[in-house]
């Protein structure tokens, strides 16, 4: 296969600085930066492609299990243990605002298209949109129809997807006023969106990911071999939507082809869980978090 | 002379004569220019003692052009002079300086092998910078401490060679150097076992991960003292040299960082326990397995020799039987654990199996005991259980003990144990005498026993439906679970689940997923931010809270609801009801209304509370919308009920008080309400216009939602039964509002009560008010009611929102604020009139409906006949 050389399978650096396991890291909008978050309650900026590290984050009480970062790369909000939801200014390093209301920890934060809103994601079972554009700290609105745990969220234009541990992926349209919820089976750790849009990708505790198909909510394909049954992996598409990219407990990372679900490629990454992945939105590039507290660039 | 002079050839320079000049003015002229030294601007420097020496300084004078001035001193209590510490430097000019410098003699840099003058100037560096900023030591700066910053030609030359910090200037290949490893392992491998995990992640050995980087830092280790090591990693904190911090409590090593953390009081509960530290001793075991090679190569040779020369007294030195025999035992061990981990699939770790003394004696072929030396499989034929097995024969049972101990045997490794639960399944399948010691082994306490033979009840329920079911293995493995650990009893859900998670897998498969659809609003900021068009354009849902606190009350009080309706039914043929709408529709419009409410009251009462209370909260909340909060509209709506309430109870007693004969004392306006200053007016004038017309109304108001009226209708001795139920009804919805909002509220909420609140196959239908529907918003609800306890403290006042079938006008008119919900309750416990006839009628209305004591039960009677007037 051709595809294959395109992968992103080499490393190209590692950055090191994270005391303890980084539980996420993420490209920026154009994929010349990354944000990564950890036990060690901090958020660190890096630039992966020098494998410098630019800035350190601290404010958070407890360890930070997301992060997130405006397109325009002015702000961050982040989350974490303790329960509360950061809204930071990139370029000075300070909180701007503290959103607090979760009655416990949060688990996923992301913005909105035009960063005035962030929503989050917790361990309280609801998810909760703060404003960012008023000086309210109150919520404008929270979601409590999940029955368990709410582990991730994604936002597109009109509306905010969201998965849970009680199997669920539910889409609020704020457009209509609906709520779509497709119901797994089984718990779901994290979602990812694919490019286009029109498939969330679904990784369940049974060491599966599945693609699910979003206007249909069909299961369009399964992706198994990889081992995730105890902690909060997170998976990804490629920037070109031909593979599907998730860690695994064992340190691997695993590439499946889209269609037919086999595993195309498969390497030690890490020697511990592969926490997090995110790709480069248009290069062949992918970056990977790990609780043993690196976090690798890997390119073609 | 002159012609004289004009003939002579003179050679060499005339003498002057001396007595022409002066010596003064003589000798500069006479000097050559050429020998005086003159500074930049051209004065004169260096006048010797001889020549005067009288124009140094200004215009070869001391001082200045002012004269010489000495330093002034000043220093006040704000100005505090500074002390100025005076150096040769001050006093000498920069050539001067220049050759001061120039006087000490050393190596240039260039030639520089032991990094002498590289130390020098680094020194004189320290000094001079130690003058301008104040350290923490006195003085000037030891020696020791200020290094070369740049190394020596001739380090280089070594680091060149081969040679690294830290290391003795010897021949590398000699054992020095193998010594120096060893050394350096040990002390990694010291450091490894007792310092922070994190820092071992890059392991000799770990295969691909291993990083060219970490690979000097093991050898960095100081190996010998012939050279100094300069400090790897620079000190940073403000901590004595050497003093570490973490010493007695390691567990804080690597956790410092900023915030706030975890507080005093807030305790570390299992959520906060760290889910990827067993990461960390994967990580260990790695670790030790890298090193076990490498140190036995070096250290366990000495081992051997010493144990070879001498062995301690009582021991005897190892053979090669010996050897064999352990080999043995932890081959079989090891092919034990080989099976486990099949059956288990990778459980086995936590299910070791002790092996006994009698499965280790049998592995190694010892004579085994007495006891144990039957062999398993004929143990049938033996002794004292051949009696009850020939009897059995005759009680014909399909399933043959034998059978199923082919199936497998659960408590292999214990023979012992094994022979009992034979003996107990014998005894279970062929029924037949029972042997005395069937419960287990004399020597076991009885409470073992019990134990035990629960334990074989278990696994011969397992074994019977394992042998029916095709999956062996997964069986199996069931009983390897159930033997490993005792304390886990054996279930036979467990093994049905384990049956059937094939089929559940294609179960799942096909059912997964699901997809539902719900009703879902957004607020309409979030529209806003979005950027979106509400598509409830603001209009707000209607309060679930309102509906749901309805049905509530209609599953409490469906007894009364029951009633409600017969009383109506009653009143329906009745032109009552028009007469008496026309004449309220006198009054004010509101009146029509509640008249309208009654009239739609008969045909439907649950859709009744709903059309009125969705509506009205629909109302609320679109008048308080504006500002957004959530609670607010409820709360309102909340107030303006429990008014309400009490004003329908105010009207309601009054013409009860009336007649009953009841003094009822004036109805003062409240103070604090400005809307409330009309109303004993109206009231007023209702009761003026005439009892008997309005009477019925009232009656018929008053008599559906309450369980009283209804009670009357039954005699007295029914009647308090009946409102003792109702009673004790009213007083569990607190406590239930209060254990359920706890749940609700709670961050932690287990797995069983998520499960037990939302079952995953009953989602809620949001158009129709399906049941799980409602006992989601009425949990939602009881939050709400919780969290405004404050306003339903009392028991009474729970009575009085059984009144809410009334108009909303009324509602909105009479809106008054929660404190004199409050002031009721106060009023009912201490049982005074004195304020005011509102909460004079409260009094005499929760007497009425709570307690209803004898002395009440008395007053109802004429009650009765008041009301019974209407319907009968």
């Amino acid at each position: 296969m051709s595809d294959l050389s395109e992968l992103p399978r080499k490393e190209a650096s590692v950055l090191k600085g994270h005391e303890g396991a980084v539980l996420a890291a993420r490209f920026n909008g154009d994929g010349n930066y990354c944000l990564s978050c950890g036990k060690d309650r901090t958020i660190r900026l890096w630039n992966p492609h020098r494998g410098i590290h630019i800035k350190t984050y601290k404010s958070h009480g407890r360890e930070v299990r997301d992060v997130h970062v405006t397109s325009d790369n002015s702000k961050l909000v982040s989350c974490g243990g303790d329960r509360q939801v950061f809204y930071w200014d990139v370029a000075t390093g300070r909180v701007i605002r503290k959103f607090r209301g979760h009655d416990s920890e949060v688990n996923a934060v992301k913005f909105n298209e035009y960063a005035s809103v962030v929503v989050s994601a917790g361990y309280d079972q609801s998810l909760r949109a703060w404003d960012c554009r008023s000086h309210s700290t109150e919520p404008i609105q929270i979601i409590d129809t999940f029955s368990d745990s709410v582990m991730s969220v994604c936002l597109t234009k009109t509306e905010i997807i969201a998965g849970s541990v009680d199997g669920t992926v539910r889409t609020f349209d704020i457009r209509i006023g609906r709520e779509i919820s497709d119901n797994l089976g089984q718990p779901v750790n994290c979602i990812s969106m694919s490019n286009d849009g029109n498939c969330i990708l679904a990784s369940c505790l049974d060491s599966t990911l599945r693609l699910l198909d979003r206007s249909a909510g069909e299961l369009l394909q399964e992706y198994k071999g990889h081992t995730c049954k105890s902690y909060k992996l997170d998976c990804c598409l490629t920037n070109t939507d031909a593979h599907v990219a998730g860690g695994s407990e064992d340190g691997y990372i695993y590439f499946w082809d889209l269609v037919d679900a086999s595993v195309v490629s498969r390497f030690r990454a890490h020697s511990s869980v592969v926490t997090s992945v995110s790709y480069h939105p248009t290069d062949n590039c992918m970056i990977s978090a790990s609780v043993d507290g690196t976090i690798r660039v890997w390119k073609t | 002379m002159d012609i004289d002079e004009d003939d002579f050839v003179f050679f060499g320079t005339p003498i002057e004569r001396e007595e022409e000049l002066t010596s003064r003015k003589k000798k500069p002229s006479r000097k050559p220019p050429v020998t005086s030294v003159r500074d930049e601007e051209g004065r004169r420097r260096f006048h010797g003692a001889f020549t005067g020496g009288f124009s140094a300084g200004y215009y070869n004078t001391a001082g200045s052009k002012e004269g010489w001035a000495p330093q002034s001193f000043t220093s006040s209590r704000k100005n505090r002079a500074e002390f100025k510490q005076q150096s040769i430097l001050n006093f000498l000019d920069e050539d001067e300086k220049e050759e001061l410098e120039g006087r000490s003699l050393g190596t240039s840099s260039q030639f520089d092998t032991f990094g002498f003058t590289a130390a020098e100037i680094a020194r004189k560096k320290a000094e001079n910078e130690q003058q301008q900023r104040p350290s923490a030591i006195p003085g000037p700066a030891p020696d020791e401490i200020v290094l070369p910053a740049t190394e020596s030609i001739g380090v280089k030359l070594l680091l060149k060679m081969g040679w690294r910090h830290g290391h003795s200037i010897k021949d590398s290949r000699a054992n020095s150097l193998y010594k120096a490893r060893r050394e350096a392992r040990k002390a990694f491998l010291a450091f490894s076992s007792d310092d922070a995990k994190s820092q071992l992640e890059a392991e000799p050995g770990e295969e691909n991960l291993k990083s060219s980087l970490d690979q000097p830092i093991n050898d960095d280790v100081p190996s010998s003292q012939s050279t100094p090591v300069y400090i790897l990693n620079p000190k940073e904190d403000t901590h004595g040299l050497g003093y570490d911090p973490y010493k007695h409590a390691p567990e804080f090593r690597g956790r410092a960082a900023p915030g706030f953390g975890i507080g005093a009081l807030e305790e570390y509960d299992a959520e906060d326990e760290d889910v990827y530290a067993s990461a960390y001793d994967f990580e260990d075991t790695h670790v030790q397995e890298d090193e076990e090679p490498l140190k036995s190569n070096t250290e366990n040779r000495p081992k051997l020799l010493w144990k070879e020369k001498g062995v301690l007294p009582g021991f005897k030195a190892a053979s090669d039987s010996d050897y064999q025999l352990e080999r043995k035992l932890w081959e079989e061990q090891q092919k034990h654990n080989g099976q486990k981990k099949i059956a288990l699939d990778g459980k086995s770790s936590s299910s070791v199996q002790k092996m006994t003394a009698e499965s280790r004696g049998k592995i190694l072929g010892e004579m085994p005991l007495e006891r144990s030396s039957r062999d398993l499989s004929s143990s049938v034929a033996s002794g004292d259980v051949n009696l009850p097995f020939n009897l059995s024969d005759t009680f014909t049972k399909p399933t043959s003990f034998s059978e199923l101990l082919e199936v497998a045997k659960p408590f292999n490794d214990d023979p012992a144990k094994q022979e009992r639960f034979e003996q107990f399944l014998r005894e279970k399948y062929q029924g037949g005498i029972r042997s005395t010691v069937s419960g287990g082994a004399s020597n076991m306490s009885e409470a073992a026993r019990a134990y035990e033979r629960l334990d074989f009840e278990a696994a011969a329920d397992a074994i019977e439906k394992g042998k029916f079911s095709k999956e062996n293995k997964l069986f199996s493995q069931q009983l390897m679970e159930f033997s490993a650990g005792r304390g886990m009893q054996f279930t036979s859900g467990g093994l049905q689940q384990g049956k059937d998670t094939q089929d559940e897998d294609l179960a799942t498969k096909k059912i997964y997923p699901i997809r539902e659809e719900f009703q879902w609003r957004p607020s309409s900021i979030l529209c806003k931010r979005f950027d979106l068009v509400d598509p409830y354009m603001g209009k707000p849902p209607p309060s679930p809270r309102m509906r749901s606190k309805m049905d509530s009350l209609i599953v409490t009080s469906d007894l009364k609801a029951m009633k409600m309706e017969e009383a109506f039914s009653a009143d329906r043929n009745q032109p009552l009801v028009q007469s008496s709408a026309q004449e309220v529709s006198k009054d004010v419009v509101d009146s029509e209304i509640e008249v309208k409410v009654h009239v739609e009251n008969v045909e439907r009462p649950v859709d009744l509370y709903k059309a009125i209370f969705s509506d009205d909260s629909d109302d609320e909340v679109e008048a308080s919308s504006n500002f957004n909060a959530k609670e607010d509209p409820e709360k309102q709506i909340e107030v303006a009920h429990s008014t309400l309430n009490r004003l329908m109870a105010g009207d309601f007693l009054e013409s009860l008080g009336k007649e009953l004969g009841l003094e009822v004392p004036p109805d003062p306006p409240y103070s604090t309400n400005i809307a409330r200053s009309s109303v004993p007016q109206k009231e007023s004038a209702i009761a003026n216009t005439g009892n008997v017309n309005i009477l019925p109304v009232e009656e018929n108001s008053f008599s559906t939602p309450d369980g009283c009226s209804v009670s009357q209708k039954e005699g007295l001795p029914h009647d308090e039964k009946t409102a003792k139920r109702g009673e004790s009804k009213k007083h569990e919805q607190p406590g239930s509002y209060e254990d359920k909002s706890d749940k609700l509220y709670s961050s932690k909420i287990g797995q069983e009560d998520r499960e037990a609140k939302s079952p995953p196959s009953c989602h809620r239908k949001r158009g129709s008010s399906s049941s799980s529907e409602d006992e989601r918003s009425r949990k939602r609800s009881r939050g709400h009611r919780y969290r405004s306890s404050d306003l339903y403290s009392d028991s009474s006042s729970d009575h009085l929102d059984r009144y809410h079938s009334r108009s909303k006008g009324r509602k909105k008119r009479y809106s008054r604020e929660k404190r004199s919900s409050k002031k009721h309750s106060k009023h009912h416990k201490h049982g005074s009139r004195d304020s005011s006839s509102r909460s004079y009628y409260e009094v005499v209305l929760s007497n009425l409906l709570v307690s209803m004591t004898s002395v009440e039960a008395e007053v109802i009677e004429p009650l009765e006949d008041a009301f019974g007037g209407g319907s009968y």
